[in-house]
């Protein structure tokens, strides 16, 4: 009998017994149309903090100030101004459709320059929105996030503090991107987030779920 | 020699159930069931005729956004349909929030079709 040296099994195992595991973490989230995903999300997170200077150009006589260190980073350039805690239009974000011409999810700033162009738009999205069941004949409509189900509004509500984990992203193997604006929109951080089953567990748990299983 | 053609066969059939359940069926390049999903949910509603027990409404059941088809079973011959499933939950809040008190049906209390029980599928959102 031939000896199979462990080296050889070594890449095997890893995988097996995460199979394995997979099988008997596998919960009772059984659905339609499939299992819900083994919920592992690799996010790959990065601030890219695009430096949009804003508003109307403001040029003044003032001469740069002298370099005192070089060790000092650049200041950033937003001395016009208008730089304002509160957003410069509130996001009156209520649907799919686009609100008079603009772009759905930015708003429009300003305009108010010339009055014959358009401003220069800063993302301002609804980062935790809901999600509703759609069309015009519902006689009632549900709502996606609701727990413990539907409350009067005094009861408050609760909701999900970072888009990534909406536990809707967990259902279905994507990847998805996701965009936080910050400084009234002139910076943007930028998420991927991938939403990804390890294959042989999948394939082990659809063998269970779809053949072992006892229908009950 | 045994060994490594035994692991490797199981090692085959692994990935071929994975491809073949997890693969993404191509066919539709640009969507168009979207679109026809889309439009069949805007002029039908997402629920049936019956609330669920514990809310007295029915109750969307969310289902993954990959999902075709449901299935409703009932007695009789030819009574076991399956169906596409048109609604998506989506950003636009919409009214009615609730229906009101005696707007559905209660399960009967001999259920004849998966319907009564007042639970249907709402795809998630993308």
């Amino acid at each position: 009998m031939k000896r199979i040296k462990l080296s050889f099994f070594a890449p095997y195992m890893a995988s097996i017994a995460v199979a394995f595991v997979g099988v008997q973490a596998h919960g009772q989230g059984h659905s339609l149309g499939g299992q819900p995903l083994g919920q592992e999300i690799t996010l790959d997170s990065g601030a890219h903090g695009t430096s949009i200077i804003s508003g109307s150009p403001v040029i003044t006589n003032t001469p740069p100030a002298p370099i005192v260190s070089n060790a000092l980073p650049p200041s950033p350039a937003v001395s016009s101004g208008t730089i304002s805690e509160t957003p410069l239009a509130s996001g009156s974000y209520v649907g799919d459709l686009p609100i008079d011409g603009s772009v759905s999810g930015d708003t429009i700033d300003g305009g108010s320059i010339g009055g014959t162009f358009q401003g220069r738009s800063y993302g301002q999205p609804d980062l935790f929105f809901n999600f509703y069941s759609q069309g015009h004949s519902n006689q009632l409509n549900a709502q996606l996030y609701t727990s413990p189900g539907p409350v009067p509004p005094y009861v408050g509500n609760t909701f999900y503090t970072y888009q990534p984990f909406y536990p809707h992203e967990m259902l279905y193997w994507h990847k998805d991107k996701y965009h936080r604006y910050y400084d009234n929109g002139r910076g943007m951080n930028r998420t991927r987030a991938t939403y990804y089953s390890p294959p042989v567990r999948q394939a082990i748990s659809n063998v269970y779920w779809n053949y072992l299983r006892l229908p009950r | 020699m045994i060994r490594r053609i035994i692991l490797a066969t199981s090692l085959l059939t692994a990935l071929a159930f994975t491809f073949s359940s997890n693969q993404a069926s191509a066919g539709d390049p640009y969507g168009m069931t979207q679109v026809w999903a889309h439009n069949f949910a805007m002029d039908r509603p997402w629920h049936g005729n019956y609330y669920k027990q514990q809310y007295g409404q029915p109750l969307a059941l969310i289902v993954p956004p990959t999902a075709h088809m449901r299935q409703t079973l009932s007695w009789g011959v030819s009574q076991n349909t399956i169906h596409p499933i048109y609604h998506q939950f989506g950003r636009s809040a919409n009214s009615p929030g609730a229906a009101a008190p005696g707007s559905f049906r209660p399960t009967p209390p001999w259920p004849s079709h998966t319907d009564q029980f007042g639970v249907y599928y709402i795809r998630g959102p993308w």
